[in-house]
């Protein structure tokens, strides 16, 4: 054998003495290398081992909420106006897309829409968020969805998700009543009321929606999840369902919205006469059965969060659709207010029977006041001042109580107050007395300005609801009802809670005998022959009630043109304030048009209309009302019935008007 | 040979055997572990199996023959994996950067490499004996003999490998007689070479992966993810673990590549300190035998090769280990007998072949 050959070291022939002695400094190393591993790990595993096991548990355990269903809005008898209901939508997962273009295209196809556009909301994503679904359509319908689904196995990475999504079931209804919803805003998330929502969450952003927002939300549910690594579900650790929010019942009728939101559609009012708002009230307890401003907006633009465009439109508008007229619109009351100011000059010991005789006109100093009928009323008592709407009569009574005797009993019936309805900003209106005119303009009331505000006009400004809950004072004895609008709520246990009690905010310091004495009146406008408003007429009911017009810009702007010649934004606000049966008063309803023309052409039907629905059920098939609507029609001047002053300072009651 | 048996059979180093197939078999439940997640005994664990029974066929034919024949062959050796190398530049294509794979991914002639390199070097120390090189000059071709295969394995920008070939050749200058200021010029040079390695041959993606150890928070969701995810999977096992089968971040493969690099992640997490203390102390205890047996060796060339052998499961256990806990950069190198990988088990088995060779034979004249 060849083993023993040498060169250099012979093999067998034992260990070269430098490698034996630095064997144990190489095993030193070593121990030393490993002693470092040792201590590491315990480092790691013993010292900071439950911090990297939370980090851990963070890794693989995602916790994902599951929306509670909000809870409904029903009328007075359990009619849905808001509701929930599942909203399809179409995701895709990025990285599971195979054949990426063709599958896009043919969602495209099945969704009817764009699929560069849909590709470009795919993009490119990297790294883990390739795994995370991108949504393409938040809210498909039925028929989508059931394309997509019968594909879906020609379409791999799409999958479809269900969420609940706000639905109002009428539409453009009560819009500004109900409210609408959206995602919560960073200045709410701040509020303490918010602390347990977190962003991204949707919240009721106005109307009821808005106010009852704890008891509608309802409970979320949770679900926390195992995920590997690509965010898949690998197991469901544990889960909480959610629980739907409480269900409220308003006080508002269906079916009274709907009369009184259609009676503002074009083809029945004509352009443009879709601007105005109208308060129906229970005259015996406050409660509110109509509540219609418009122009409104539909709230299901809002549910799934609205676009930019359409917020823009509505914000933008000049007609401003968000606001809520019926609470936050002021506007000078024009002869409506003829009921207050009777009521002050009865309770001031002035005899309504003693007559007034006039002329057309109504001199104060170098001034001339007009009344309406240019060639006069004759010689007229307070019962046919109103029934004929005459202003010079109570031009005379605003000079013998003053201005601040007015607005004393004005404010009584909750002029320039808020009544503390709880939605949509409400504003106070205007009153105006000495004082105020003091401290406003720094100048002293003329005795002509008490003359306007007699007739309401001038500096007087009052919302439709402020006139209906004074209407409601004379028609149920001088209570004035806070305006109650939530009936009950059942909550999400199905407990049922009653609604805010009936709140008595205060009574008219008239006496009865007067408040009749103006009932009788009022019922003198609509139900005799020569009253200003028998347009108002219900057949079978007796109905009393006031018109109103109020001119937006000077008379002599307008004088010389025809009704439909005056621009839209210089013709006059139509009210009509009525309340029914007169012998005992279950309910008001106020109507206000902007620029609508005269109260009792414009103004007049829609409350016909709301009172002979409420009443519906109670007489005999109703005779046909064309009749009765071509019987008044004729003969109004450019300003209704009742034409103002020309120089009544009107510019700026307009101004205000639309505010 | 004949007259051999007996003998061989007498001295065979049980101590040896006991503690590699404690290792593999570890390694085995591990990987099963590691590839749980995708469905049963994965393809991956049952070519695994088949890679252990080819090393330990490797293993035996490596024993039987009296290692001082290895003396003789160890130049044929280094030279076919020279050109085994060589060839895999000509011939492999590019994976994942590297060109370092042949016959499809299953063969990957640079952890052949290791073992020629140390046959060479282990021929060329016994010849000339350390303890009689005193100065630079002397290793010269030492030095040569290294450059070879790195060289070669640089060139396939397999650069974890390179390191790691550096290294284990590296080890016989332990056993020089040089003074310690040529060592610190040594390392003077050394740390300039780092640097320019750093500013003209390193890529981006290495650069990033060596800042990642200094800070794995730099950016979690890139390159430092394998880092954090590493730490955070040993670190959640605690002092017992999370249980076989049963650690989060392996099972649902939080831990990148964990059946190969990151392997001892999975043990860490799912047997805790005390299973990876006792793994660590077994890997150990299988170097330092190792030396034992080079000490008792009765020759130069049986002493250095089964130091060599020793260099060959050290450096790559001790980067993998480094690279696990933190402390060291995220370089592709897999755990000795542990992580998955039909080539390196292959290796290592024969590798250890030399070692029960050498540790058999110590009696013998």
């Amino acid at each position: 054998m060849a083993l023993d050959e040498i060169r250099g070291g012979r093999l067998g022939a034992g260990l070269d003495p430098a490698i034996e002695s630095r064997i144990p400094f190489v095993a030193g190393f070593m121990v030393v290398v490993f002693g470092i591993f040792g201590l590491r790990l315990f480092q790691l595993q013993i010292i900071e081992g439950e911090q990297f096991g939370r980090l851990s548990l963070k890794n693989s355990v995602r916790s994902v909420q599951l929306e509670a269903p909000r809870g409904d809005i029903v009328d007075r008898e359990g009619r849905t106006l808001a509701t929930t209901r599942p909203a399809f939508g179409i995701q895709v997962i990025p990285t599971d897309l195979r054949e990426r273009e063709r599958t896009v295209k043919a969602l495209g196809i099945l969704l009817d829409a764009d699929s560069a556009a849909l590709d470009e909301k795919i993009g490119t994503p990297r790294g883990r968020s390739r795994f995370q679904p991108v949504k393409l359509a938040r809210d498909v319908s039925y028929d989508e969805l059931a394309r997509v689904e019968s594909h879906r196995y020609a379409l791999p990475g799409v999958v479809t998700d269900i969420q609940p999504r706000r639905h109002y079931v009428e539409g453009e209804f009560a819009s500004h009543l109900i409210g609408y919803i959206g995602e919560i805003q960073g200045k709410q998330l701040e509020q303490d009321e918010f602390e347990d929502y977190r962003s991204g969450e949707v919240i009721g952003q106005t109307g009821i929606e808005k106010l009852l927002e704890q008891d509608l939300r309802g409970r979320k549910g949770g679900r926390n999840l195992v995920v590997d690594v690509a965010g898949r579900i690998v197991d469901v650790l544990d889960e909480e369902f959610p629980v739907p929010g409480g269900t409220i019942m308003l006080t508002i009728d269906r079916d009274l919205q709907k009369v009184a939101e259609d009676a503002f559609l074009p083809e029945v009012l004509g352009e443009p006469g879709k601007l105005g708002a109208v308060v129906a009230l229970d005259v015996r307890n406050g409660d509110v059965l109509a509540l219609v401003s418009k122009p409104s907006f539909d709230p299901n633009d809002f549910s799934g969060g609205i676009d930019t465009a359409t917020w823009n439109q509505l914000s933008n508008d000049e007609w401003r659709p968000i606001q809520n007229r019926a609470v936050s619109g002021q506007y000078p009351p024009g002869s409506i207010y003829k009921a207050i100011v009777a009521a002050a000059a009865l309770q001031h010991g002035i005899d309504p029977d003693e007559p007034v005789y006039c002329p057309g006109k109504f001199k104060l100093g170098r001034r001339t006041f007009h009344c309406w009928k240019r060639e006069g009323h004759g010689s007229v008592d307070l019962r046919d001042a109103i029934k004929n709407s005459c202003d010079v009569y109570f031009y005379q009574i605003g000079l013998k109580l003053g201005v601040d005797r007015l607005a004393e009993m004005a404010k009584a019936f909750f002029f320039g107050r808020r009544t503390g309805i709880a939605i949509g900003q409400e504003r106070a209106g205007l009153v105006p007395t000495r004082e105020w005119k003091k401290r406003r303009f720094r100048e002293s009331w003329m005795k002509g300005e008490t003359l306007n505000v007699a007739i309401g006009q001038g500096f007087n400004l009052t919302t439709p609801l402020q006139v209906a809950v004074a209407y409601a004072a004379i028609a149920n004895g001088g209570k004035i009802f806070r305006p109650r609008l939530i009936r009950q709520t059942i909550d999400r246990d199905g407990v049922v809670i009653p609604g805010p009690p009936v709140e008595l905010l205060g009574t008219v310091p008239v006496d009865a005998r007067h408040l009749a004495r103006i009932v009788d009146a009022l019922e003198s406008v609509v139900g005799e022959e020569g009253g200003t408003a028998r347009r108002a007429r219900v057949p079978g009911i007796r109905v009393a009630g006031k018109t109103g017009t109020v001119q937006v810009v000077r008379l002599k702007h307008v004088e010389n043109l025809k009704d439909d010649e005056i621009p839209i934004r210089f013709r006059d606000h139509a009210w009509f304030v009525g309340f029914a049966p007169v012998e005992a008063p279950e309910i008001v309803v106020a109507a206000l048009v902007e620029h609508g023309g005269g109260g009792a052409r414009v103004a007049a039907p829609i409350t016909q209309k709301v009172l002979a629905r409420y009443f519906a059920g109670r007489v005999e098939a109703a005779p046909a009302v064309e009749v009765l609507e071509s019987e008044a029609g004729s003969g109004s001047g450019p300003a209704g019935e009742e034409a103002m002053s020309e120089v009544v300072d009107t510019a700026s009651g307009g101004d205000r008007a639309r505010n | 040979m004949r007259g051999i048996d007996r003998r061989l059979l007498q001295n065979f180093d049980w101590a040896l055997l006991g503690l590699i197939t404690v290792l593999v078999i570890m390694g085995l439940v591990n990987l099963n572990s590691a590839t749980h997640a995708v469905s049963g005994l994965a393809e991956e664990v049952r070519r695994q199996i088949f890679a252990v029974g080819l090393g330990t066929i490797a293993f035996f034919v490596i024993v039987v023959i009296d290692y001082r024949h290895y003396e003789r062959l160890a130049l044929p050796v280094f030279g076919a994996c020279l050109l085994l190398l060589a060839a895999t530049l000509v011939f492999a294509p590019v994976t994942r950067g590297s060109q370092a794979w042949l016959f499809d991914g299953r063969l990957q002639p640079s952890e052949f490499a290791k073992v020629g390199l140390i046959l060479a070097l282990s021929r060329y120390f016994h010849r000339n004996p350390p303890g009689e090189i005193r100065s630079l000059a002397q290793l010269a071709r030492p030095a040569l003999i290294i450059a070879l295969p790195v060289g070669l394995i640089v060139l396939q920008r397999d650069m974890g490998v390179a390191l790691l070939t550096l290294l284990i050749g590296s080890t016989y200058f332990a056993f020089v007689r040089i003074s310690w200021k040529t060592w610190a010029g040594i390392a003077m040079a050394a740390v300039m070479a780092l640097i320019s390695l750093w500013m003209f041959v390193l890529e981006p993606y290495q650069q990033r992966r060596i800042l990642d150890v200094i800070d794995p928070g730099r950016d979690p969701l890139a390159s430092g993810y394998q880092a954090i995810q590493s730490r955070i999977a040993v670190g959640s096992g605690g002092l017992l673990g999370s249980g076989y089968l049963d650690g989060t971040q392996t099972q649902l493969r939080f831990l990148p590549t964990q059946h190969t690099d990151f392997a001892f992640s999975v043990l860490a997490e799912e047997w805790g300190f005390i299973g990876a203390v006792v793994t660590l102390s077994v890997y150990l205890f299988l170097l330092l035998w190792g030396l034992v047996i080079a000490r008792h060796s009765k020759d130069s060339f049986g002493a250095m090769l089964a130091v060599g052998i020793v260099g060959v499961l050290f450096w790559p256990a001790a980067l993998n280990v480094a690279m696990v806990l933190g402390l060291a950069p995220v370089i592709g190198v897999p755990l000795p007998l542990f992580s998955y990988g039909g080539s390196a088990l292959v290796t290592s088995l024969a590798a250890l072949g030399f070692l029960m060779n050498v540790s058999m034979r110590r009696y013998v004249f």
